[in-house]
């Protein structure tokens, strides 16, 4: 009885499959076989009403009519889909494909990125500070008297008596070595502020990572093979590279790094005023005055700093002329980075 | 600081190259910022005799001339053209391959270059020139006719004085010692390992002391001046100082102006000891007073100036009045003239504080001023006074009065500091030798007692304020040794370094933007007041802006994205779509919570700005222009791609004047920020015509969310779609229906998708159609039909009683 049944649906739906001719007589061929209320979940309904011992035979069977009428619909629907394409417009593939527009990081920002991941790979952690800064970390703390010409070097903005907008980022070493204890080892990137007046030189805001190593026995050599390691990996392996003794007052002995100047490999122009050089970052030991201020014994622990400008070694890396350049965010500059 | 090589080789026989010099300043911290050659534009210029002179056969104006070039060369024949050449002159001659620096005959007066040539048909090997042409005077009437004794052959760089070098230093503040040519010379000698040659200074005190018989000295303020000396010198001649002085000077980049001045002035670059000459018979009393000012004081400085004092400044009196701001200016009351017969000479010691108190305050800035304040040494005051007295009299005629006053209290000695070799090679990595510790510093004038292997004391001398404890003479040691003479190290101690969640996180924030089309923008963080006040009653700003544009810190970053999208739309972008991650700033009163310090809050945000046409001109896609939906799916999208899904949107009915269309964040239940429509108002005060769609919270608690994501698992049974679709008032909200529809199906709706939305006059007015697909999925059996149907009843029939919707028939 079951068995007759089967049969004869499948009878059916081989005679229907061979009448279809288009998308709505195949969609008719599946709602009558195919769908919830279709002949074949009929014949599943039945299954029930067979006895036990018939059951995985007749299951089966049912179970090959219903593929029969799958492959059916698969296969036509292809064929049917394929023909109604091919009568709209024909594919040309000299037109655009569906582009997927990507966005950019700001030169600044991939500049300060690359810095980042470079120290992170020699184990620097990252560390951030506060832009409107006390006197006491700006400057104080730093080694800066009161009365010192080195205020000179920075003009600062003033936001009452004893706060400032940040000169450097050097501030966020003082307040890591207050409330940590060595080892250290961390840069800090962030803005700071100038009342310089701007100009395609100089910008009142920029941008600098700093960094601070402090442990047992950390010395002068010692920076001076991080920094090599750092300017090797971000400049380049070949570049040519001096120490110069220089003056911060947070720092002693303290230095500045000059690489071979890129644009024109040393021979001396306009942008190395004719000395070949440039320089790239200052540096030097931890003054003990800043350790001392800290809370740290200078006759235990010992430490380096370093700083750098992010801005001026963008403009010169991107051959771009005017800082004012990179805050104006064209997009057709943005663009290109 | 100036430096010229010539006045450098008076105290120091140093025989490298320019060059070479540079490079060891630069070695020992004295930077070469640049150099200047002063010759270059003379090179291939000598003096030549002019033997004889005939008429040129070809020309009448012309002369050929038979010019010598050498004191025992053949001469050569060069034509001429000026009026004035004569037998018997000595010239200046430009050979082949010098470049006259300005042609007579080229109307732009552009330089060429010269070479042996025929003109008219006689042969030329070279051109005598006239002042205007070498580039030194106006004059071009004719060749320049140099003196009858000028020897032949000599370069005419020499003859000018010219054949020097001056080297730009860039001196740091800590070194005022290099502020001379002496300093630079000890520097350089110490490097050389050879002596300095000082100047020859006589003592003048020796017929007694006469000079307090004719003047004195009192001094009210010691603390503000701690030394201060007079000499006098008499019977002086003022006028035009003799040509080496005034190359020199004029080398170092000073304007000579007569010769007493200009000898104050030389010593200063000498030594580095700022001095001043008093007209003495201007002086009332004849005799010095150094005290505060006045309050309310004025007074006329040499430059035409007049000041009002404030008290705090430190006064040169004389009997009556004040004559000079001490070490920063002297005044014209008291100036040497051409009727200077007289002058009282000050070298003093003033208080670096006090000097660049007055200094900046009056907003003067000198060179003596300049080394006041980073300090010139106590002990070189007097040896600075006989040298420039000395070198007046020579100079004026005049003569020395014998003896000196000199006000010095309380000497300053030099410091006395301990230094160990073992901290020296701790510090810089080194394996020095004691010898070679203390060579260094001896050599730069330290003296060095032994006291053990391995400690020495260093008394430093008084010409350098800046070296106060151990780490300095280490310096000391690390500079001369040379830096580059340290070994550099990496083999240091590697140190783990957690890392930071929320700085891969941030990556992940900026990478997401990056990838979905933004430009990170970097704007701005200082303001206009009045903008800045729209966004928070509670700005800060600047006490010392640069302009009123530049006043007040950001309270949020909206506004300077608005002017980049200003900015943009002005030059015809089509797509605005910026993101920014930057601090804004707030004042918090007295006790209130702080970010670091007190009374300010500083907060990470990260604003976002969409505006324009949604993406880029296409062949399959209809262009639109940005929506709500837009920023609001970029913000969703963004915070579930890092793994945030706790978020609360707040729909805010009311629009205010900075926005529309506005929908708060809540990330955990904490209040992160805002999205939203600008108001015109607002994109109209940036002149901005297109709609701008925005986004700005804070990152702290977005950076600082939960550790790695963890798997929840899925059910292993098919889900299963129904559509259904209802027809509702206009007001209803979308979301509250999809949250009924989610509360209605209970645990096993997996998914609720608005897919379509439409008004319609079949559908009534007032009435919108929503459509939406419901996933079911169950966790522990595959689900019959009927039981599908039971939950799109019971969804149907909640929709419908909550929000008066009519099921609509698909
Ligand atoms: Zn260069």
């Amino acid at each position: 009885m079951m068995t007759d049944k089967i049969a004869e649906i499948r009878s059916r739906i081989e005679s229907a499959a061979r009448s279809i001719a288009s998308s709505d007589d195949l969609e008719r061929f599946r709602l009558e076989f195919l769908s919830r209320k279709g002949l074949i979940a009929a014949l599943y309904d039945d299954l029930r009403t067979v006895a036990a011992e018939q059951k995985p035979a007749a299951g089966q069977a049912i179970n090959q009519v219903k593929r029969l009428a799958e492959g059916t619909v698969e296969s036509l629907t292809a064929r049917f889909s394929q023909e109604k394409r091919s009568a709209g417009p024909s594919i040309d593939r000299t037109l655009p494909g569906r582009m997927v527009r990507r966005g950019t990081r700001h030169p600044i920002t991939q500049t300060i990125e690359q810095m980042k991941a470079i120290f992170v790979s020699m184990g620097f952690g990252i560390e951030y500070g506060p832009e409107i800064e006390d006197d006491y970390h700006n400057f104080e703390a730093l080694n800066f008297a009161p009365n010192h010409p080195a205020r000179d070097m920075q003009d600062t903005f003033f936001i009452a008596d004893d706060v400032v907008l940040r000169t450097h980022t050097t501030p966020v070493q003082v307040r890591l070595l207050e409330r940590r204890t060595p080892p250290i080892r961390v840069i800090m990137p962030g803005r700071v502020y100038r009342n310089e007046a701007i100009s395609a030189r100089s910008n009142y805001f920029f941008h600098q990572v700093d960094g601070v190593y402090v442990d047992r026995h950390v010395t002068f050599a010692e920076l001076k093979g991080t920094l090599i390691t750092f300017a090797r990996s971000f400049y380049g392996s070949g570049i040519k590279y001096r120490f110069r003794p220089s003056y911060f007052p947070f720092t002693e002995p303290s230095l500045e790094m000059d690489i071979t100047c890129f644009l024109c490999s040393g021979k001396g122009c306009r942008i190395c005023k004719h000395t070949g050089w440039l320089e790239v970052l200052g540096a030097g030991m931890v003054h003990p005055n800043v350790l001392r201020k800290s809370g740290h014994d200078p006759e235990q622990v010992s430490g380096f700093a370093f700083g750098m400008g992010v801005d001026r070694i963008s403009l010169l890396r991107y051959g771009v002329d005017d800082i004012r350049t990179f805050f104006e965010n064209d997009v057709r500059f943005l663009n290109q980075f | 600081m100036r430096i010229s090589l010539n006045w450098l080789r008076r105290y120091l026989d140093v025989t490298d190259t320019p060059e070479r010099i540079a490079e060891v300043l630069t070695s020992v911290g004295l930077e070469v910022e640049s150099m200047e050659r002063l010759g270059e534009a003379l090179r291939g210029f000598v003096v030549g005799h002019v033997l004889e002179t005939s008429k040129h056969p070809n020309a009448d104006r012309l002369s050929v001339c038979s010019v010598r070039l050498r004191p025992d060369g053949e001469p050569v024949q060069i034509v001429c053209g000026a009026p004035n050449v004569a037998a018997g002159q000595k010239v200046p001659v430009g050979l082949p391959g010098a470049v006259v620096p300005s042609s007579l005959h080229d109307p732009s007066g552009k330089p060429f270059t010269l070479a042996v040539a025929k003109i008219r048909g006689v042969e030329s090997n070279g051109m005598i020139c006239s002042e205007s042409e070498l580039g030194i005077g106006q004059d071009k009437s004719g060749i320049m006719v140099l003196p009858e004794a000028t020897t032949v052959g000599m370069p005419l760089a020499e003859f000018f004085g010219r054949d020097d070098v001056v080297m730009e230093l860039g001196v740091t503040p800590n070194r005022p010692d290099c502020l001379s040519h002496l300093g630079v010379a000890r520097d350089l000698s110490a490097y050389y390992r050879i002596p300095v040659r000082r100047p020859e200074v006589a003592g003048t005190d020796g017929g007694g002391n006469t000079a307090a018989s004719l003047t004195s000295v009192t001094v009210k303020n010691p603390a503000a001046c701690p030394r201060y000396t007079a000499r006098v010198i008499q019977d002086v001649t003022v006028k035009e100082s003799p040509e080496w002085l005034k190359r020199l000077l004029t080398a170092a980049g000073l304007r000579p102006i007569n010769n007493i001045v200009d000898v104050t002035n030389f010593v200063m670059f000498e030594y580095g000891q700022p001095l001043h000459a008093f007209d003495m018979d201007r002086l009332s009393g004849r005799r010095i007073v150094v005290r505060s000012a006045e309050a309310g004081e004025s007074f006329t400085t040499l430059d035409g100036r007049t000041h009002a004092m404030t008290g705090n400044e430190l006064m040169i009196c004389d009997a009556e009045r004040s004559v000079a701001l001490a070490g920063v200016m002297g005044g014209l009351n008291s100036e040497i003239t051409p009727e200077t017969v007289t002058v009282l000479l000050e070298s003093a010691y003033f208080d670096p504080v006090t000097v660049r108190r007055t200094a900046k305050r009056l907003g003067i800035s000198t060179d003596a001023s300049y080394r006041f304040e980073r300090g010139v040494d106590p002990n070189a005051v007097d040896e600075a006074s006989r040298r420039a007295a000395q070198l007046i009299a020579e100079l004026s005629g005049g003569s020395v009065v014998p003896g000196v006053v000199d006000e010095y209290p309380s000497p300053i000695a030099p410091k006395e500091i301990t230094l160990r070799l073992a901290r020296v090679n701790a510090m810089l990595g080194t394996e020095l030798t004691m010898e070679t510790v203390s060579g260094i510093l001896t050599s730069l004038g330290h003296r060095v007692t032994h006291v053990d292997a391995g400690t020495v004391i260093c008394a430093s001398p008084t010409f350098r304020p800046d070296i106060e404890q151990e780490i300095d003479l280490i310096e000391e040691v690390a500079r001369m040794y040379g830096y580059n003479n340290i070994a550099d190290s990496t083999s240091g101690s590697v140190v783990f370094t957690e890392p930071s969640a929320a700085e891969r996180r941030l990556s992940d924030v900026t990478g997401w933007l990056q990838a979905n089309g933004f430009n990170e923008s970097v704007t701005n963080s200082l303001m206009d007041a009045k903008t800045a006040t729209l966004f928070s009653s509670s700005a800060v700003s600047v006490r010392n802006p640069l302009s009123a544009e530049l006043e007040t810190l950001r309270p949020a970053l909206l506004p300077s994205l608005l002017q980049a999208v200003a900015y943009n739309h002005n030059r015809g972008a089509r797509t605005v779509k910026f993101f920014e991650t930057g601090s804004v700033f707030e004042r918090v009163s007295g006790d209130a919570p702080y970010t670091f310090v007190p009374g300010y809050v500083e907060r990470f945000r990260l604003g976002m700005v969409l505006s324009g046409f949604s993406g880029d001109l296409s062949w399959h896609e209809k262009q639109r222009e940005f929506d709500i939906y837009d920023v609001k799916g970029t913000v969703l999208s963004l915070l579930r791609s890092i793994g945030i899904d706790n978020i609360h949107l707040i729909y805010y009915d009311a629009s205010n004047s900075l926005n529309e269309q506005s929908i708060g964040i809540e990330i955990q239940g904490t209040y992160v920020g805002l999205m939203g429509r600008c108001s015109e108002e607002l994109t109209g005060r940036f002149k901005i015509e297109k709609p701008v769609y925005f986004a700005e919270f804070d990152l702290g608690p977005v950076l600082s969310g939960t550790g790695p994501k963890k798997f929840k698992g899925f059910s292993k049974y098919p889900s299963v779609t129904r559509d259904v679709a209802f027809v509702v008032g206009e007001e209803v909200a979308a979301g509250d229906v999809e949250r009924t529809i989610a509360e209605a199906g209970g645990a096993i709706v997996s998914g609720v998708t608005p897919f379509d939305l439409f008004t319609g006059k079949n559908l009534g007015t007032g009435k919108k159609s929503l459509a939406f697909s419901v996933q079911v999925t169950p966790s522990d059996r595959t689900l019959t039909e009927a039981e599908i149907d039971a939950v799109v009843a019971a969804i149907v029939s909640r929709v419908s009683s909550r929000h008066g919707a009519v099921l609509r028939q698909i």
